[in-house]
């Protein structure tokens, strides 16, 4: 089985990343909207009352529709980041499909998945010290580092720099006359 | 670049046009336009040969060396600028 061109692996991985990319769109927007909504609900905290959130020693937390809207919106933020990611993905897919994996774009695209892969990791420790500051007792957050998420982002810059590489030399093999 | 091609000049004095060229030597009218106008980073000696053969010339009628300001080699910073 071919693993580019029409009707490659390719292909079938570009398929799975459009309905993957729909999909988080989709969950993006909807979390957006809950986390809008716990920001309105807050204001009235009457409304927040069928909503129990309590910590690990059982005491109930306090200030609920700000912390729902900030988890909420934390997890859009995370989601968004997911989206970039697929997205950049896709248009390299796209590349990897047409049987061109070395485009020009794709240099650039590689390095935002790389980038984008560090900011959502030290997005999770900044959402685990919020977290950690804000609810004590409800913090459930792994805050420890993962040094497999930072072995990724190296590898997919360092994959960046390898297609720059390929770029070039097709770039000259184009202009070999 | 200081290498100059001289497809041109050796084309006018032959009378011979670019496309009767391209059909002859089995090089496609818009690879040899980048060859005319200098664009080209690297001949191959197959496509070198043809030319030669067809036009009954030597590769140094072809391609001569002409150093003068501004030639240092900017392609790398050609390319950056395209992937940026």
């Amino acid at each position: 089985m071919r693993a580019l061109g029409p009707g490659s692996v390719s292909s079938f991985l570009k398929i799975i990343l459009d309905v993957v990319y729909f999909a988080l769109w989709a969950g993006v927007a909807l979390l957006s909207l809950c986390a809008l909504g716990a920001l309105l609900l807050s204001f009235n905290p009457e409304l927040l009352k069928g909503i129990h959130i309590s910590g690990d020693d059982g005491r109930e937390v306090t200030a609920k529709g700000p912390l729902l809207a900030g988890v909420l919106a934390a997890a859009a933020l995370y989601l968004g980041g997911v989206l970039i990611i697929v997205g950049r993905l896709r248009r390299i897919f796209v590349t990897l499909t047409a049987g061109d994996p070395f485009h020009p774009d794709n240099v650039r695209r590689l390095r935002v998945v790389g980038l984008v892969l560090g900011g959502l990791e030290l997005g999770r420790y900044a959402f685990w010290g919020l977290a950690a500051w804000l609810a004590p007792g409800s913090n459930r957050i792994d805050g420890g580092v993962n040094l497999t998420a930072w072995f990724s982002v190296l590898v997919v810059l360092v994959l960046a720099e390898i297609f720059r590489e390929g770029a070039r030399l097709r770039r000259e093999a184009e202009l070999t006359i | 670049m200081a290498i100059r091609v001289q497809l041109d000049r050796v084309l006018a004095e032959r009378r011979m046009s670019l496309t009767e060229l391209a059909d002859r030597v089995g090089v496609t009218i818009a690879n040899l336009s980048i060859l005319k106008t200098g664009k080209a980073r690297a001949i191959r000696f197959s496509t070198l040969d043809a030319l030669c053969r067809e036009l009954g010339c030597q590769p140094g009628d072809l391609v001569v060396f002409e150093p003068g300001p501004g030639d240092d080699d900017d392609f790398e910073e050609e390319l950056q600028g395209g992937l940026s």
